[in-house]
């Protein structure tokens, strides 16, 4: 008897498989919108295609239902695609009337589970100059918004030092309301410095004008965010750092800071091209009023353009940096890294960093291959300015990137090579 | 003395419960009419209302749904089986016309723009299985039942890669859960000879 159900779901499969459009009635119906939901928010693709809680390719596809016939094998495809980039529990689909006869909406559900846990990888990366930099972290998202993270991080790439430590953060992604997230982070890091800076600073500075060497820095950071006019997002909070000094006594230096970032994240999709803008403006201000010992006002600027046509991206990144005051090194620029004015040695080009800071950042990428080329300068004010040039080419694979830059000087040619993830 | 007044309650309860079982048992049992029309037996449930609950939710959701249908003939007091007719009936529900649309997945008939209770008829109505064979002062049972396929059904047995055995083992060993639709129905013992006649259905497709 069960081999005779047996056979007919498996004709029924097989028939819900290749006749859908035949069986299911409303497939006569042209699709007006499709939304979204999810725990708390809500997208209509039909009005809002920035929607950036979903990644654009999947964004991309959900949004292609609009206009034509209703397709239930293509509902339950995206549902699965939906299901598997949210981790959620279940993902069901749901077809309404439209606003118009003749026209449905299409509305897709998103169910999480109530605590879920998640391991990544946010950062990892070999250079052949710097090494092994990475970071771990594991996430548990406790009800529908809040987020506590454990992760641990060994970083020789960002800044002058290699920081090694510990990162315990909480994130609010709905303070009360959809445009309000607020986020408390403490961090513990062991520092290490290259030899080259250690040098550096013996000859350069001069007492009281730059911060001396530290071996450990305790960073508590509460922020909160505010949604102005989507893409528009304010930034506020503070940053307190206490950073043990290595020579003498070890004393603990405090360095306390107001923070804001202002950004405008943009996307204009159509058809046949996707143009992307992404602006943003950060201000970390050291002062007295919140009992530091530094006193700096740290500016920094980002732009960056993207085009997309098919296999081909296009993208310009400019950056931007003004550092005023006593700060420690961690504060100052670099360039010479995994990002910026990749290829060139950052303790060549600068071995404390600078407190001034422009680059430039062309990127060009067909399928998985990538070329780019940078330029950029970084010093201290008063100095003279030198700029420098890369040039490069990789492979992305995944979240995978493999490339060799190699920065443009006269006389050797000294190429890095750089294996990287999520970058 | 208690022990044996106990004794004489006992045997009391079970005689009454022996007595009531069958009586339950006739008033639980849902009414399944058997007819024939000389070639084929059909069947009418008039209890059976089988577009409900979460079925009737998911249909006007926009969503397909399957029912599993099959008629089984038995002889020996449900000992032997004779023969066996499945049927798969896909329903959906027209947002803007209100109305539901049926297609026999075996037999390629399709039905459209019926209301609930036609639905429920037409998919009944449509129910065939076949009397050859059988003879007639002999008794004979009939028993049909139909189900509603979940989703995961459909798609655990076929998949990217082709069909799963696994898959269809495990959908057909696992026992229904309290949120199943489900429904079975029994009759007999019949005897051909003594079946309402019908005159022989000719349904149009389409």
């Amino acid at each position: 008897m069960k081999l005779a159900w047996a056979g007919l779901v498996l004709a029924g499969a097989l028939l819900a498989g290749t006749q859908d459009s035949e069986l299911n009635v409303n497939t006569r119906y042209t699709v007006e919108t499709v939304i979204i939901s999810g725990d708390g928010w809500t997208a209509d693709l039909a009005s809002d295609q920035n929607e950036e809680r979903i990644s654009p390719s999947l964004r991309k596809q959900v949004a292609a239902l609009i206009g034509d016939k209703l397709n239930p094998a293509a509902l339950d495809d995206l549902a699965g695609k939906l299901c598997k980039e949210f981790r959620a529990r279940t993902v069901t689909h749901r077809v309404l009337r439209g606003a118009t006869p003749q026209y449905v909406q299409v509305l897709f559900e998103i169910r999480l589970r109530p605590t879920r846990f998640d391991v990544s990888v946010p950062k990892f990366l070999y250079a052949s100059e710097q090494g092994f930099s990475g970071a771990v972290e594991a996430t548990a998202t406790v009800g529908r918004h809040n987020g506590f993270t454990f992760g641990l991080v060994s970083d020789g790439d960002e800044m002058v030092e290699r920081y090694t430590g510990l990162v315990a953060r909480y994130e609010n992604t709905r303070l009360g309301t959809d445009r309000v997230r607020a986020g408390f982070q403490f961090a513990s890091f062991h520092e290490q410095w290259n030899s080259a800076t250690r040098n550096a600073l013996a000859v350069e500075a001069a007492p009281g004008e730059a911060a001396g060497l530290y071996r450990a820095r305790r960073e508590i950071a509460p922020e909160i965010t505010f949604v102005l006019a989507r893409p528009l997002t304010l930034t506020v909070g503070a940053r307190f750092e206490q950073i043990q000094e290595s020579a003498g006594a070890g004393l603990a230096d405090a360095s306390n800071a107001l923070v804001s970032d202002v950004r405008y994240r943009r996307r204009l999709d159509d058809s046949e091209y996707r143009q992307d803008f992404d602006a943003d403006y950060n201000l970390r201000a050291a002062t007295r009023l919140l009992a530091s010992d530094f006193m700096y006002v740290r500016h920094g600027w980002t732009f960056r353009y993207a085009l997309s046509h098919g296999k081909h991206a296009l993208s310009d990144r400019l950056m931007a940096g003004l550092l005023a005051g006593r700060a420690p090194l961690f504060e100052r620029y670099v360039l010479g890294n995994s990002t910026f004015l990749r290829g060139w040695n950052r303790f060549e080009a600068d071995p404390l960093g600078g407190n001034r800071v422009v680059h430039n950042s062309v990127d060009y990428r067909y399928g998985p291959f990538q070329a780019f080329y940078d330029s950029g300068a970084v010093w201290d004010s008063g100095q003279p300015v030198i700029v420098r040039h890369s040039l490069g080419m990789g492979m992305h694979q995944g979240p995978m990137f493999l490339a060799v830059a190699i920065p443009a000087r006269s006389g050797k040619v000294e190429p890095i090579f750089v294996v990287s993830m999520n970058y | 003395m208690a022990l044996h007044a106990r004794d004489k309650l006992s045997r009391r309860s079970w005689l009454l419960a022996g007595l009531t079982v069958p009586l339950f048992r006739a008033e639980a049992e849902p009414l399944l009419n058997v007819t024939s029309d000389g070639d084929n037996l059909h069947v009418a449930a008039p209890q059976l209302h089988f577009l409900t609950g979460a079925p009737l939710a998911r249909l006007k959701d926009g969503n397909l749904v399957v029912f599993l249908s099959q008629l089984t003939l038995f002889r020996d007091d449900h000992v032997t089986v004779i023969r066996r007719t499945p049927e798969r009936f896909t329903v959906s529900y027209d947002l803007w016309e209100e109305k539901f649309q049926v297609v026999m997945a075996v037999v390629g008939r399709s039905a459209a723009r019926l209301s609930m209770e036609e639905t429920e008829n037409w998919c009944l109505g449509n129910l065939a299985i076949s009397a050859a064979g059988l003879e007639g002062p002999r008794p004979f049972w009939l028993h049909f039942e139909l189900r509603a396929a979940k989703e995961k059904e459909i798609s655990s047995v076929a998949g990217d890669s082709g069909i799963s055995m696994r898959g269809l083992i495990d959908v057909f060993s696992r026992k229904a859960g309290a949120d199943e639709q489900r429904w079975a129905f029994h009759a007999g013992p019949l005897r051909l000879g003594e079946l309402p006649r019908t005159v022989a259905r000719r349904i149009r497709n389409g």
